[in-house]
């Protein structure tokens, strides 16, 4: 048991470094275009899915479950509305450094929950949720709107928030359970 | 002149034959609209009378529900961007949208 919660430990210790690394890394150079603005907004909500993804194959718990679909119809409608915005705006979402870091950084993460041991999955999958929602929510606010010219770009950050913020209460209700 | 004479009675005629029947029609306050706009039920808490009907509207691109959350005895269709769906409400009930799970509201019959 103590060996599960110290490998738990690490692990989500893992997650958070990953994580506030990405974060720090984005703070460090702020200037983006709406371009790349859009790209790593697209990227975030793609990397929540593989995570979610990877719970409803590993996951038998029913919260988790459910937790993970709405993760996946809920950021796919987010990536849905970003296409749709970058396809009226003309422009294309460009490759950068912040989402190249994201991107890293969850594939060390994916790596780590599929190598979970069975009974410590859960609990790694939503403290990672809870970790990677704040960290979201926190680029958003303080980087990402604050860098976006285009009004639209800007209210679509904007109605997104209330979703991610209410994925973080909704991940931390299920944290309290598992 | 004529001409102006006769189009002048009929929009009268027109304009008085609406606003009669239009005079007709007894005001309703038993329908109470409830938008579900920014992950939010709003107004989130809501003062109504027994047999009162209530209408939801997702107005978020999200797809929410409303759900009885005491015992979970009815619960909505899943509604879409623009899509609504009511209820004659008889009883205090709080609900909540089951999809995300933060979203609460709460009817209260005076």
């Amino acid at each position: 048991m103590k060996t599960i919660t110290s490998s738990i430990k690490k692990a989500t210790s893992f997650v958070l470094l990953t994580l506030l690394t990405s974060i720090s890394f984005s703070q460090e150079n702020p200037s983006l275009s709406d371009a790349e603005v859009a790209s790593v907004a697209v990227v975030a909500n793609q990397i929540d899915i593989s995570y979610a993804d990877i719970a409803m194959k590993r996951s038998k718990n029913k919260d988790i479950l459910e937790f993970a679909e709405r993760m996946i119809t809920d950021h796919n409608a987010v990536i849905e509305q970003a296409v749709a915005l970058v396809t009226k705006l003309n422009v294309s979402p460009k490759d950068n450094a912040v989402s190249q870091s994201l991107m890293d950084g969850s594939e060390k993460t994916k790596k780590m929950l599929k190598k979970a041991n069975k009974k410590e999955f859960d609990k790694l999958y939503i403290d990672n949720e809870v970790a990677y929602h704040k960290a979201v929510i926190s680029a958003i606010k303080k980087l990402l709107i604050p860098e976006t010219d285009n009004a639209e770009l800007k209210k679509l950050l904007e109605t997104v928030l209330p979703a991610l913020e209410a994925h973080l209460g909704h991940a931390e209700m299920v944290q309290n359970k598992i | 002149m004529k001409y102006l004479f006769k189009l002048s009675i009929s929009i009268v005629v027109f304009f008085g034959f609406n606003l009669s029947v239009l005079a007709q029609i007894p005001v309703s306050n038993s329908k109470h609209i409830i938008e579900i706009r920014n992950m939010k039920f709003i107004p989130s808490e809501l003062i109504i009378k027994k047999g009162d009907t209530v209408v939801w509207i997702n107005r978020d691109f999200f797809v929410h529900n409303i759900t009885e959350f005491d015992d979970k005895r009815w619960k909505s269709s899943n509604l879409a961007k623009g899509e609504s769906w009511s209820k004659v409400i008889n009883e205090n009930l709080n609900y909540y949208c089951s999809l995300h799970v933060t979203m609460k509201g709460k009817l209260t019959i005076e």
